[in-house]
């Protein structure tokens, strides 16, 4: 390793190939550091350029030699740990002076904090401690260093002996340089001129003196290969000759027609760009005589409005084209044909051109769904204020009507003949005749009362039969509580018919008979979920099926089958199963306030009034959202209505008519139902803003009946 | 087209003029034929002014010539042959008779008319409205009466009513006093209609049960044993105040809907109307149905013409229907009559003429009809404020209709001359 130091020093100028040419042969007997390092291999590592300056401050600072390169605090850290070899190399060298005591320190390059705690620092060669040198400096003693030394600031302190170094000013100078980022070197220029080896012009004679190779002599197979392929592909007419330029030049024809098979032209609604007229001969300098205005032509002219003008230009005859003068109007029609271009509409709006016929749904033609009520036959005159509720025997030949004027009239259906008129002492609400035939009972909402009354028409057994029904009622042992008290008819009442009066704690709004006619349904004004009450006639006993209310009840209803039970409230129809005890289904009604309820007697199909004039279709099995909203009706719909047998429903309303619809509900479960409205039926009076209020069907014929607040019952046939 | 060629014919000989075709103008209505036919006949001999009614191809003339033709489809080219007859005098007003209630039916013969009346009573008035007889002993409202035999002692007559049974009265003219007879007890609704037939020993009645019953006319002085014992005492007590309990001979059941209305088309067939759509031919003897007419509407009322062997039937629209009983494939209208606004009530043939015919409709209105003309009533009689419920329609020409204004009107109708000769 000295003699490539020796080398370094005394030929660091010659030429790179001769390095590289003798480095590598040299190379295994390199020190590990050295081969090691990569940079060394490079010709102008700076690195390489330290040797001659360390060896410099090592020369003159041998002491310091042994920490300097590993120094930490704060000279060339970059100098670093690679040069340690170097500075051993040189420290050994016989050429500097042997350094009186020799107090190298050797326990390498470890962190100097671990001889904290000891007296000593580390070992000599001689494996003798090594003492830190008796510091008894405090701080004032430091200050006051620092103010009188006036070397203080080159001070230094040797980590591996602890004793302070002062820096010669070659070493403070390296120090500069190396802080400013300098070589270390003083006689070191960058910037010497370059020499290339191998120049980038061709020179006559070769570099080296090789043969040329045989593959230099033959043709290449790979490319004969390629060659061939691009032949083939020209032949078989897959790779095409460059077209040749075509150079003449194109011009925008103008006056051209549209080409019609341009994207705008194939548009089926384009409109092209309007033309202008082409010149004719009256606009030329010198046009013929018989184009140029006489006197009375050109007062004309004058006279009429410029959009009626054939022309909007007099014909001038001129010397020659030279005399002939600026055109005033030039600027302004070049304007207008601007605006012509860009206001012109270019494309025909798009009207769908569909038949306003089509697009009503195809429903069948009222006259083929007959029969269906069409014509008023029968007007009941008798009550004297408003009716506001109807019901009808199962046979159809009474018809029961209750009304404001505090009566309840019973009615023969064929001759409108009031046959029974029962006074009862209150508005009535409600009526319901027992759907079951073998039971002539009538259920009569009076106030705060439901009154079961036998109307005593029809057949003496049946009428009868049910007098001992109700007679054969037998109190049980316990009383039980009730939420209503059942009251015995008076001998009085009992003479007018009444046999039962079911005594509510609130006024008593709606009452439904189930269809086997023993158990009835009443609503009672409350907000508690004391609404709806369920009563059963035979045993005299009553319920209350709802623990909690769930707003305010319109109406009730049960399923003509099924055991269900539907409660409309103001938004919603709850459907109930009584025999689980449970809410089944929530029909959304879409409607804002439910005024009543119909069910078709197949039980599927279920439908809502509403005071907002909406009629609610709901198919059971379909969904709880309406199958279809029919608004036929101009105002509050009162009372809706389902034929027992024929397709039929009706809806009364506030505007004093009564609708008829065909529903039709197939027995196949894929076709929905058909709902056609087929007649409108009129004859009721407004009377206080109220028209019809209750409708109801014959259960038999397609009869409808209304009740109105004309105080008359209809019927329409 | 002004003129056209007509050649008139009459079966009256009286009024018969010359075989030839005249030539009358296009325009001419019934007036100007009927001033032409008197003409001709006062060329000829001594001739008092007569109103003729004219008939093209059977079809009375009610507008100008031309406009008849164009609507009936007859071609104007060839000679029109014009019958006429001597036009029906308008039904004269006789009586107004003032009932207590509304009057449900009536049934009048040469003396009596009898009235059954919707305050439970059955009425006997002379023919000049004078009331002869209150019948009470109904609990109900009487639906329909009917005479059963007239003699100058006594006569038997029956009531039907709402309280489920037929009473036969025998009324004593001498005394002027009526005794019930028997009760006719079995039906479980209103009876709504009885006949009597034409052998006076058996009558029929119709009840909104469903059920049509034959019962025995004859008076006896047994009583049929009731099947059911439960009666009990208050009402066997009114039994034995209303005379014997008698129960049906024969009951015919297949109507699904209530029986409206029966009568008697022969002396062994019943006919019945009913709400269910049909009018249904019973063999009284058997009890069996022999045909069925269906019809699209509720049958209120139905009327058999034995000159003309047609059913008439008024229903709950306003059209009067004609069907033949006899067609067997059933329900085939022979002819509809239109012109009446409410429910047809009741119809009824006239006895004597084949083509005429009375209704009453709730449109308060009666209509005399002629099967010829089927388009127009022949007369409107318009008096009644109310429903008119019932009509009747005597041999001697005597038209009663009776409604819900409480009044029973009488209109004389003459048989006209031309009947006469016809």
């Amino acid at each position: 390793s000295i003699a490539h130091l020796s080398l370094c020093q005394t030929s660091p100028r010659s030429g790179p190939e001769r390095v590289q040419s003798e480095t590598s042969p040299s190379t295994p007997s390199l020190p590990v550091g050295l081969a090691s390092d990569p940079s060394w291999s490079h010709p102008r590592c700076p690195d390489e350029l330290f040797g001659d300056s360390l060896s410099l401050l090592l020369l003159s600072e041998p002491c310091a030699g042994a920490a300097g390169p590993a120094g930490e605090p704060e000279p060339p850290s970059e100098a670093g740990s690679c040069h340690q070899p170097l500075v051993k190399g040189s420290g050994a060298s016989p050429a500097f002076p042997p350094s009186p005591p020799d107090i190298r320190n050797t326990v390498g390059n470890i962190p100097m904090e671990w001889y904290q705690d000891f007296p000593h620092i580390g070992y000599n060669l001689e494996g003798k401690k090594i003492y830190k040198p008796i510091r008894n400096k405090d701080e004032l003693d430091m200050f006051l260093e620092k103010m009188e030394n006036p070397d203080y600031w080159r001070t230094v302190q040797d980590k591996m002996t602890g004793a302070d170094i002062k820096l010669t000013d070659e070493q403070v100078d390296l120090v500069h340089r190396l802080q400013k980022g300098q070589f270390g070197d003083v006689h070191f220029n960058p910037y010497e001129p370059a020499v290339d080896f191998f120049t980038h012009e061709v020179m006559i004679h070769p570099v080296t003196n090789r043969p040329a190779d045989k593959r230099s002599f033959i043709p290449s197979l790979i490319e004969k290969e390629k060659v061939s392929k691009l032949v083939h592909a020209i032949k078989m007419g897959w790779i095409k000759p460059r077209k040749p330029k075509d150079d003449t030049p194109t011009y925008y024809d103008l006056w051209a027609h549209e080409d019609p098979n341009s994207i705008l032209g194939r548009h089926k609604m384009h409109v092209p760009a309007p033309k202008m007229k082409l010149p004719g001969h009256e606009e030329s300098y010198n046009p013929p005589p018989e184009y140029l205005l006489s006197e009375e032509e050109k007062l004309a002219w004058e006279q009429q409005e410029p959009a009626e003008r054939k022309l909007n230009f007099v014909p001038q005859q001129y010397r020659c084209l030279r005399a002939v003068p600026a055109y005033s109007r030039f600027i302004h029609e070049r304007f207008e044909r601007c605006l012509d271009l860009y206001l012109c509409p270019r494309q025909r709006k798009m009207r769908v051109n569909v038949d306003p016929e089509d697009l009503i749904p195809k429903l069948p033609k009222p006259r083929d769904l007959q029969p269906f009520p069409t014509t008023q036959a029968l007007v009941y005159r008798g009550h004297t204020s408003l009716v506001r509720c109807l019901s009808i025997s199962p046979s159809g030949q009474w018809l029961v009507s209750g009304s404001d004027d505090c009566t309840v009239r019973f009615w023969e259906v064929c001759t409108a003949r009031c046959m029974k008129t029962l006074p009862v002492g209150g508005v009535v609400k409600s009526v319901a005749w027992n759907p079951n035939p073998t039971i002539c009972l009538v259920a009569i909402c009076v106030e705060q009362s439901v009154l079961l009354v036998n109307p005593c028409l029809g057949d003496k057994l049946l009428y009868g039969a049910t007098d001992q029904l109700l007679e054969s009622y037998v109190a049980p042992e316990e009383e039980r509580v009730q939420p209503v008290q059942w009251v015995t008819a008076t001998m009085e009442e009992h003479s007018k018919g009444v046999r039962l009066v079911v005594q509510h704690s609130k006024a008593v709004k709606q009452v439904t008979w189930h269809g086997k006619g023993d158990y009835f349904a009443s609503v009672v004004s409350d907000n508690s979920n004391m609404q709806v009450l369920i009563h059963q006639t035979s045993k005299r006993w009553s319920q209350n099926p709802f623990r909690k209310s769930k707003g305010l009840v319109q109406c009730v209803l049960f399923h003509p089958i099924r055991p269900y039970f539907f409660v409309a409230t103001q938004r919603y129809v709850r459907v109930y199963n009584l025999l689980k005890q449970e809410l089944t289904k929530k029909l959304m009604t879409n409607c804002k306030w439910v005024s009543s309820m119909a069910i078709h007697p197949g039980g599927d199909n279920i439908i809502c009034g509403s005071y907002d004039s909406k009629l609610a279709w709901f198919d059971l099995d379909l969904s709880t959202r309406p199958y279809q909203l029919l608004r036929h009706h101009k105002k509050a719909l009162r009372s809706v209505a389902f034929h027992k047998h024929y397709p039929l429903f009706a809806s009364g309303s506030d505007d004093g008519t009564v609708i008829v619809c065909h529903g039709m509900v197939y027995n196949d479960l894929l076709q929905n139902p058909l709902l056609v409205p087929v007649k409108v039926l009129k004859g009721h009076a407004m009377t206080l803003d109220l028209g019809v209020l209750d409708v109801l069907f014959h259960p038999t014929q397609p009869w409808v009946f209304s009740s109105g607040a004309d105080s008359t019952v209809r019927l329409y046939t | 087209m002004a003129q056209l060629t007509a050649r008139f014919r009459t079966d009256n000989r009286r009024y018969a003029v010359e075989d030839v075709p005249f030539s009358v103008p296009a325009a001419s209505e019934t007036t100007d034929l009927s001033h032409l036919i008197n003409k001709l006949l006062a060329a000829g001999h001594d001739h008092k002014y007569v109103e003729f009614d004219f008939l093209i191809n059977g079809q009375f003339l009610r507008m100008p010539l031309v406009t008849h033709m164009e609507m009936e489809n007859i071609s104007t080219e060839e000679v029109v042959e014009i019958e006429y007859v001597e036009k029906y005098m308008a039904p004269q007003p006789e009586e107004c008779i003032f009932h207590d209630d509304w009057i449900s039916s009536v049934q009048a013969t040469e003396e009596w008319i009898l009235t059954g009346c919707y305050d439970q009573t059955a009425r006997i008035w002379s023919l000049e409205g004078k009331s002869i007889m209150t019948i009470a002993g109904h609990t109900e409202v009487v639906k329909d009466v009917a005479w059963v035999k007239q003699d100058s002692l006594s006569c038997l007559l029956l009531s039907a009513s709402m309280d489920q049974t037929v009473l036969l009265w025998e009324w004593n003219v001498e005394k002027n006093k009526v005794k019930a007879l028997h009760c006719c007890r079995g039906h479980a609704g209103s009876v709504d209609s009885i006949a009597v037939d034409c052998t006076r020993t058996k009558f029929c009645s119709g009840s909104w049960d469903k059920m049509l019953k034959i019962w025995s006319a004859v008076p006896t002085e047994e009583e049929d044993e009731m099947e059911e014992a439960a009666n009990r005492p208050r009402k066997k007590q009114k039994t034995e105040q209303l005379g014997l309990t008698r129960t049906p001979l024969a009951t015919l059941s297949g109507h699904t809907e209530a029986v409206s209305s029966v009568l008697w088309s022969d002396t062994e067939e019943i006919c019945s109307a009913s709400w269910d759509h049909t009018i249904k031919l019973w063999d009284a003897e058997t009890g069996d149905l022999k045909s069925t007419l269906t019809g699209n509407k509720v049958f209120n009322s139905v009327s058999y013409s034995p000159l003309c062997r047609r059913l008439a039937s008024g229903s709950t629209d306003r059209h009067i229907r004609l069907w033949d009983p006899r067609s067997k494939d059933g329900s085939l209208v022979l002819l509809s009559l239109t012109s009446h606004t409410g429910w047809v009530t009741s119809v009824k043939w006239s006895p004597t003429h084949e083509h005429q015919l009375i209704s009453g409709s709730l449109d308060n209105i009666v209509k005399l009809w002629d099967t010829r003309s089927c388009k127009a009533p022949l007369y409107d009689l318009a008096a009644h404020e109310d429903k008119v419920l019932c009509v009747d329609w005597t041999e001697a020409g005597l038209l009663l209709s009776g409604g819900a204004d409480n009044k029973l009107y009488c209109y004389r109708y003459p048989a006209t001359a031309s009947d006469v000769g016809a």
